[in-house]
């Protein structure tokens, strides 16, 4: 019979691979929206607020706390290191994590920082950064640029491609980090001395070009212009604010975390009053944004059942033509006496295998999807993982290859109560 | 031996054909005259389990047809009658052969299509599309189809009626050599053909036409 079937599912080909291309398309958006509006949520849910404070220059709140903790956009500006030696010494805190940006590799963007900062994240090979100019990859920057242990990277200024390469300090990887699923596959970790020493150099080497620049924004550590050491720089990330040299003592955010309520409130009060600063809780802030989030995360659910239905409705209308066409067939075979129990099974097989095809190419076809996408939407800060199956997946795969089948246990039992001769 | 007693059908405009009892004798062939509508193809379809008589009943081989279950007609059909359809009843865009092992899906031994396909002159298209043959090279795959299976009843819907007299001619003396030992019923219109059959009966004698209900 299945010898049967194949031959006859080969004589319509062309119907079927239609019919396959059809439930594929649908089947596959469906499968894509709901995969890819649960990554985003996970996405952003997965990123556990460790740090119970971020304090940056002053401005956007959701600005500081997506590019401290998920390296989307530019940084607000920069402020002095003096406030990582104050808080640092402080008894009240319990770590203290300075951050700075600005730099890239081939748009990678290249965090500064200490080894705290990747503290629960696991090495896949190599070491953490320890001295100047070493640092450690994200497995997806790895994995992107075929980059191993020992290459040696040469960054460049400002957070996207084309700005001046810094040639005389390429970044040595020491380090390969596990892939996590998040943001921080795709950055570049390095020592914040790495970061300064790299720009005292270029600002030594190149000072009149980095004047003349007015392109991309870039916010590192340190701004040399009019050599104000002071307590801020920076302000609102403004590229004419952030187009800048770069200079010993300043990052772009501190990352802190307290020994207790009291002593968070204590030190939020603190550093909040000054008014060139912004302190905020990334806990807050993302709860704030995942309230956006979640708005958008129930349209795209509402748009996911909308499709769905459309996709049941239309691969079941698909389904139903393609057995109206088998009518007459059907109706032969009855005539010379194949049984409509044979008839069913031979339909129901047929069917069965172009749901079973359509739903594997379907899947197939999300998860090529989800790759393809993946880079874009890293982006924002969100790594899709096209292994990631979720088991309403399964439904939904279900679901596609059922209505492929149903329609003809239908259609055939309908045509079983009528003798041959009625087609 | 085929044995019809009061049988009657009824249509869904409303008339109806009563027939007159027959007996087909086990070997012989019958050819069944008449004029459009008089009940010839019905009387085939009742025979082979296709409809359903409204009254009266078929006995075959001394087992009553009619009253069984639709599945057990199914079966009956496929093992023992061999049926000749007027517009063939092939699927076009199939080989010559694969029509012929759509019987297979009923565990119908078909392995002798090729012996089949020699002696009607067709061999050589066992693998060509049905689409692709000429009228005559079809009627000859669906008597093909009908005797592989050696049936012991071979009913013929009009053979020759999409044939030109002489190839349809040639079908019949075809289907009567094929035919020997076995009861062959075959519905024609035309008388010239009675010659090669060894009964001749004529249905309107038979049914007197149809009736309103």
């Amino acid at each position: 019979m299945f010898k049967f079937a194949i031959k006859n599912m080969a004589i319509k080909r062309v119907k079927i691979i239609l019919i396959v291309i059809s439930i594929v398309i649908s089947a596959s958006v469906a499968l894509l929206a709901y995969n890819i509006s649960e990554q985003v949520d996970d996405g952003f849910k997965s990123t556990a607020a460790y740090y119970d404070i971020i304090i940056g220059p002053a401005g956007s709140s959701t600005q500081l706390a997506m590019n401290t903790m998920f390296f989307t956009d530019k940084p607000l500006g920069t402020i002095s290191y003096e406030y990582v030696e104050k808080l640092d010494s402080d008894m009240r805190i319990n770590a203290v994590v300075p951050f700075t940006m600005g730099d890239s590799f081939n748009g990678a963007k290249i965090v500064g920082t200490t080894p705290l900062f990747l503290d629960g994240k696991e090495l896949a090979a190599g070491e953490m950064f320890g001295e100047k100019f070493e640092c450690v990859i994200g497995s997806g920057v790895a994995k992107k640029y075929g980059l191993s242990l020992g290459d040696e990277l040469i960054t460049s200024h400002g957070l996207s491609e084309g700005g001046a390469s810094h040639d005389a300090n390429p970044l040595k990887v020491v380090g390969i980090l596990y892939r996590t699923n998040t943001s921080y596959d795709n950055v570049i970790f390095t020592a914040l001395e790495t970061v300064w020493a790299t720009h005292d150099h270029s600002a030594s080497e190149d000072h009149g070009d980095h004047e003349e620049e007015t392109g991309e924004s870039s916010a590192p550590a340190g701004h040399a212009e009019g050599g104000h050491g002071g307590v801020i720089d920076g302000g609102n990330g403004s590229e004419e604010e952030s187009d800048h040299d770069h200079d010993h003592g300043e990052v772009c955010a501190i990352l802190v975390k307290t020994k207790s309520f009291n002593h968070y409130n204590a030190v939020r009060s603190e550093y909040g009053e000054d008014s060139k600063l912004l302190v905020i809780n990334p806990a807050e802030v993302l709860r704030e944004v995942l309230e956006n989030v979640d708005m958008s995360s129930k349209i795209v659910y509402i748009l996911c059942v909308i499709i769905l239905i459309m996709n049941i409705f239309i691969i079941s209308v698909i389904t139903l033509l393609n057995m109206y066409d088998s009518k007459k067939e059907i109706a032969l075979m009855r005539l010379i006496g194949i049984g409509m129990g044979k008839i069913n099974m031979l339909y129901i097989l047929q069917n069965a295998i172009i749901g079973l095809v359509s739903t594997l190419l379907a899947f197939g076809t999300s998860r090529l999807c989800l790759m393809l996408m993946g880079e874009y939407v890293a982006s924002m800060g969100i790594v899709l993982n096209s292994a990631r199956i979720y088991p309403f997946e399964h439904v939904i795969m279900a679901v596609i290859f059922a209505i492929s089948v149903i329609p003809t246990i239908i259609c055939t039992l309908n045509m079983s109560r009528k003798d041959g001769l009625s087609e | 031996m085929i044995k019809t007693t009061n049988l009657s059908k009824h249509f869904k405009n409303e008339t109806a054909i009563d027939y007159r009892d027959l007996v087909f004798e086990d070997g012989k062939s019958y050819m069944l005259l008449g004029a459009s509508g008089c009940g010839k193809s019905t009387l085939l379809n009742m025979i082979a389990g296709i409809l359903s008589p409204d009254s009266g009943s078929i006995e075959i081989a001394g087992v009553e047809m009619s009253a069984k279950p639709q599945k057990q007609k199914d079966k009956f059909r496929i093992n023992k009658i061999g049926y000749i359809f007027q517009d063939f009843k092939l699927i076009p865009e199939m080989s010559v052969i694969d029509n012929i092992n759509i019987l297979r899906l009923e565990n119908v031994d078909t392995s002798a299509a090729d012996e089949v396909l020699d002696s009607l002159g067709i061999l050589d298209k066992k693998h060509k599309k049905v689409k692709n043959l000429s009228g005559g090279e079809r009627q000859r795959v669906a008597i093909a189809r009908a005797i592989v299976k050696k049936p012991d009843i071979i009913l013929a819907d009009e053979p020759t009626g999409n044939l030109n007299f002489a190839i349809g001619e040639a079908v019949i003396k075809q289907l009567i050599e094929i035919s020997k030992g076995k009861t062959l019923i075959a519905v024609t219109h035309d008388d010239r053909l009675s010659k090669y059959f060894d009964c001749t009966i004529d249905m309107n004698h038979v049914t007197g036409g149809r009736r309103d209900v």
